[in-house]
């Protein structure tokens, strides 16, 4: 589903060229979830960003369902992005001028989708917050909204979920909540999961762990094996 | 596209409920409402003020030769669909069964006047009415002044040439009169089916014809272009009321490019208010276009859908504009009825046109910049809050938004001046503003420095701010100077309108005066607490030749239009004066005055002043010798200076003024004038009752009439200025409130770390304070540069420096600004702290 080979970022700064990524390469097949963690700055979220294609790769290659991202110009990867990508935010980035409904709708929309406020109304009955669908987004709490969200994320059956800190901003309640829904409507559309988080007990509710560290890569072997036997 | 129509819908629906669209809306109903009233009253207001002053002409235009006008010229006026009179006007005597007396005899056609109206009076000197009517054919109507001169009665014959006309009314007043203290001979109104059997007009005779029309402005300036090639600049002059020299006529024009000006200026301060508010609608989009694109919509589809929400909006803002133009209009018409008689039966379209046409010019142009801003946001926004749009120009903003300014200012003015001046001066500011925000930075950094206090705080925004949001600091200072410009050339103006016609300006004039009366009169008068003007001496004279050659026809500055052949000259007796003092609304445009300085001229001959129309008119240069028969005397003189006179100054002027010492052997009468208030007008009587031999002129009814139309134009501009202060404050307040949106983070994480209340209010406060100074003291600058410019090179006025306005304009800015800031600082402090977080979010 995706492959990265030796994809780079740099970034220019006052001080100059400034390496955020060393060179990485892994794979993750289709519908695995794989959580990143890392302490701040190690470069997770740069990390996120380029394999959503929400940036640009400095160098190296990154194929997207087999389609070649680092290629792509904004307008393709766009397109790309609206066709096979969900995502659900730290700051749940709902568009707070829309309703909970009308959020939902949106990547539908987008997509050109006729029956997309059918979608929506299902998706939204099914994260629990039917009775909610037109407030907007500031008369919702964080838990709702993250489940707005997460139904956004999902309304247009994306082959590929990139989801970073979901449950950063949520309290514990709320986050098991969000954890549990995010894993079950996982589950049942089929779809590969990218998580960026810094709670372990949330990655090791995924099929394999990447870590990052200043700004490089590594799998820790053992800790994967395990989540592999107990997944299994 | 349906689904970005209805998204755009959706999003615009959604946020005009929630209020987010609150700010540019108003600033777009503000451009259009204040555009729209400002512009169809003032153009309601000129229709009126230029009705009053055609009624000055009888027409819209007149038409002056020394021939008559070819019939097809007058025809052809038809065509260009005017309306048209005639009249024919000569000097001639009138004769009653004992008595003679040299008149100004006016033959009309039906058609007269156009404009205007004439006045009558039951008897001489009587009660006096308006009417609609003429004399007929066979009749005339005599001036007061006659009836005692000619001993007739109404009802009488009065002779005139080979003609016999019945006396069949008193005539009081006619719209076309003019005003001149001398060669001002008794007027007879007759018609002109009657001047034939006059035999007055035959060959030699000093004959004007005058054609009045009236029509369209457009049909007229299409006639004028049509009749101009066939006109003879020896014999021909055009008159309409813009050519109007009159204090009316000046107060009118000078009103004119004032609205104008406001209307301009009000176009500025929508234009900064909609930049302002479109930035600000723009800065909190990002998150929603970030999304957007993140969830894969393209930018082709982003752009449709914040241009039609842009286009919404407009509309929306338009029509909500036009609206407010619409109520607020009719509210200052209501309000001004007594006053001004603006008629409302006539629906202006032009206003609609260009307030339509400038809400949508800044509703686009203005907005470009920040959508521009807002298509380049990047989707990585999405993960990463700090990443701004991908695109800053300040060239293309500044560019952009100066271009259209520029181009709306001049599209509506079509006056290429007044648009350079303002857009001049514009710049100027800015760059000035640019290089005090530079200076403020640096204060900043010294005056912001040690614990942290409100001071402090404030110094620390503003260091932060003042480079990134440069924009809003000029834009305080624009809408500052805005208003100062308009205040300023308001008050400047009406008190140089009211300067024309001081109070206590003579109502009465008195000549005749010998030299043994004139002390008598003076001391009689003071008496009877009235008090009297300088006495000028007058002795008639014959000018008889230039340089040694004799002239021979005619030509005064009543008779202008009678034909002529060879050397022109004043061959009628003339009114000389002798002064060493300029009179007022005289001034030299050649030579120098001989009361300055020693002139030496040859012996014999005396240094004289001559009126520089009469100078070009006779031909006469600069140290000519000019020839004066006085009784039996031969005066030469040589001419000194040459000046530009004022005919429509209420007090006597003169063609030649000749030094003194050339005067002293002559024996003259005087004149005088004094002022009597109109409710005491029954004491004249008695005044003049010692000094029958004494002429009065009465133009007390003249100057209130003046007096009445300054004041009339002085109140609607004090409305104008009234709109575009109420305007200027709403921009304001819209740029208090889009600022405030830039500190809402700040002040939540303060809040958020617990700062007290008391400590973020000062601190807003003092921010609003510092910048208000600032931005009044930029504003009180460029007002000067401004006032400068516009009153040298476009109100003809005197400039003048205002430094009242240096102290007046930083402080109110500062109060101003310093009282919304804090107002809107109370808004958002009286959120609790979760609240306030979430309106970041």
């Amino acid at each position: 589903m995706i492959t990265t080979k030796q994809i780079t970022k740099t970034v220019t700064t006052s001080e100059g060229q400034l390496q955020i990524l060393q060179p990485i390469s892994f794979e993750v097949k289709d519908g695995e979830s794989i959580a990143i963690v890392g302490a701040s700055g190690s470069g997770k979220s740069t990390l996120l960003s380029l394999l959503a294609g929400l940036d640009q790769v400095t160098d190296g290659e990154i194929y997207l369902d087999n389609e070649p991202l680092h290629t792509m110009d904004e307008e393709a990867r766009a397109q790309l992005r609206g066709a096979k990508v969900g995502f659900i935010f730290q700051s749940f980035m709902l568009v707070q001028s829309l309703t909970a409904l009308e959020n939902i709708m949106l990547p539908a929309e987008i997509a050109g989708m006729k029956d997309a406020k059918k979608r929506a109304q299902a998706i939204l009955d099914d994260v629990g917050l039917a009775h909610r669908a037109h407030h907007y987004p500031n008369q919702l709490s964080g838990g709702e909204q993250q489940r707005v969200a997460i139904a956004r994320a999902f309304i247009g059956e994306p082959k590929i979920l990139f989801a970073d800190e979901p449950t950063g901003n949520l309290d514990e309640a709320n986050s098991h909540k969000i954890e549990d829904l995010l894993f079950a409507l996982n589950k049942n559309v089929g779809t590969t999961l990218v998580l960026v988080t810094h709670d372990n007990e949330l990655a090791k509710k995924c099929d394999r762990q990447l870590v990052m560290q200043g700004g490089a890569l590594s799998e820790p072997a053992a800790e994967t094996e395990t989540l592999e036997r107990e997944a299994g | 596209m349906s689904t970005v129509f209805s998204l755009a819908w959706r999003l615009f629906r959604h946020e005009a409920r929630r209020g987010e669209l609150t700010i540019i809306l108003l600033a777009i109903v503000l451009s259009v409402g204040a555009v729209l009233s400002l512009s169809l009253f003032s153009e309601r207001l000129q229709g009126a003020l230029q009705e009053r002053s055609a009624s000055f002409l009888a027409a819209d235009s007149q038409f002056r030769s020394r021939n008559p006008v070819d019939e097809s010229w007058i025809t052809e006026s038809q065509n260009y669909g005017l309306q048209s009179a005639q009249r024919v006007s000569t000097r001639s005597m009138a004769f009653g069964e004992e008595q003679m007396s040299l008149v100004d005899l006016r033959a009309v056609d039906a058609n007269y006047p156009l404009k205007g109206e004439i006045t009558i009076a039951d008897a001489p000197f009587g009660n006096e009415s308006v009417t609609q009517s003429l004399p007929e054919p066979g009749e005339a109507w005599l001036d007061s002044r006659l009836f005692q001169t000619l001993n007739v009665e109404v009802g009488d014959p009065v002779y005139i040439g080979d003609a016999t006309l019945t006396i069949s009314g008193v005539l009081s007043e006619i719209p076309d009169a003019g005003f001149s203290i001398f060669n001002t001979d008794p007027i007879v109104l007759m018609r002109t089916e009657d001047l034939a059997a006059t035999n007055v007009t035959g060959p030699g005779s000093r004959v004007s014809y005058v054609t009045y029309f009236t029509g369209d402005e457009s049909d007229l300036a299409a006639y004028y272009d049509w009749l101009r090639p066939k006109m003879d600049d020896e014999i021909h002059r055009w008159r309409s009321v813009s050519d109007d020299e009159s204090p009316v006529g000046r107060s009118v024009a000078s009103a004119e490019r004032y609205f104008l000006l406001a209307s301009l200026l009000a176009i500025i301060l929508a234009a900064v208010s909609i930049a302002v508010a479109a930035q600000r609608y723009s800065q909190r989009h990002f998150d929603p276009v970030a999304i957007m694109k993140t969830l894969g919509a393209s930018g082709s589809m982003i752009r449709k859908v914040y241009v039609l929400q842009i286009l919404f909006i407009a509309v929306l803002g338009i029509v909500l504009g036009i609206i407010m133009g619409l109520v607020i209009q009719q509210v200052v018409v209501w309000a001004l009825a007594d006053q001004v008689d603006v008629t409302l039966s006539v629906w202006h379209w032009r206003p609609v046109i260009i307030a339509v046409f400038t809400g949508a010019i800044c509703a686009l142009l203005f907005s470009l910049y920040p959508l521009l801003r807002l298509f380049s946001v990047p989707p990585l926004r999405v993960l990463r809050r700090d990443i701004d749009s991908n695109m800053s120009s300040r060239t293309l903003q500044f560019g952009a938004a100066g271009s259209a300014i520029f181009l709306l200012m001049w599209a509506y003015s079509q006056d290429l001046k007044i648009s350079a001046i303002l857009f001049a001066s514009g710049i100027a500011l800015v760059a000035g503003l640019l290089v005090m925000t530079y200076g403020l930075i640096l204060l900043g950094r010294k005056l912001g420095s040690g614990s942290m206090g409100a001071w402090q705080l404030a110094w620390a925004r503003i260091r932060r701010r003042a480079m990134d949001n440069s924009v809003q600091l000029i834009s305080f200072s624009v809408t500052i100077m805005l208003l100062l410009v308009v205040l300023v050339m308001r008050n400047d103006m009406v008190a140089q309108w009211r300067a024309q016609l001081p109070e206590g300006t003579p109502n009465y004039f008195l000549i005749n005066i010998t030299q043994a009366q004139k002390d008598a009169l003076s001391s009689h008068f003071e008496d009877n607490d009235v008090e009297v003007d300088e006495f000028y001496p007058v002795v008639r004279g014959r000018f008889v030749a230039v340089n040694e050659e004799r002239v021979n026809t005619e030509v005064t500055k009543e008779d202008e239009d009678a034909p002529r052949e060879g050397r022109d000259g004043l061959g009628r007796e003339a009114n000389l004066t002798w002064s060493n003092s300029l009179q007022n609304e005289n001034r030299v445009v050649a030579g120098q005055w001989h009361g300055d300085t020693d002139i030496e001229t040859p012996e014999g001959v005396y240094p004289v002043s001559v009126e520089s129309e009469v100078a070009g008119r006779l031909d006469i240069q600069l140290g000519d010798i000019l020839t004066f028969n006085i009784g039996s005397e031969v005066v030469n003189t040589q001419v000194t200076s040459l000046r530009e006179v004022n005919w429509q100054t209420m007090q006597p002027n003169f063609f030649f003024v000749i030094d003194p010492a050339a005067m002293e052997a002559f024996m003259p009468t005087y004149i005088t004038s004094f002022y009597l208030d109109t409710e005491r007008k029954s004491e004249l009587t008695m005044l003049l009752q010692p000094f029958s031999s004494v002429t009065l002129f009465d133009v007390d009814a003249r100057i209130n009439q003046l007096r009445d139309i300054v004041d009339q134009v002085s109140l609607a501009v004090e409305f104008i200025l009234i709109l575009v202060l109420a305007a200027g404050s709403l921009v304001l307040i819209a740029q208090v409130q889009a600022s405030m949106d830039e500190r809402q983070e700040e002040l939540a994480i303060l809040r958020t770390l617990g700062a007290k209340g008391g400590l973020i209010r000062m601190s807003v406060v003092l921010e609003f304070l510092i910048i208000g100074v600032v931005a009044g003291f930029m504003a009180a600058l460029a007002n000067e540069l401004s006032l400068f410019m516009l009153q040298t090179q476009v109100f003809q006025m005197e400039a003048s420096l205002h430094f009242e306005y240096w102290v007046i304009a930083p402080a109110a800015g500062a109060a101003v600004v310093g009282l919304l800031g804090a107002i809107g600082c109370w808004r958002l402090l009286s959120l609790n702290t979760t609240a306030l977080l979430r309106k970041m979010v």
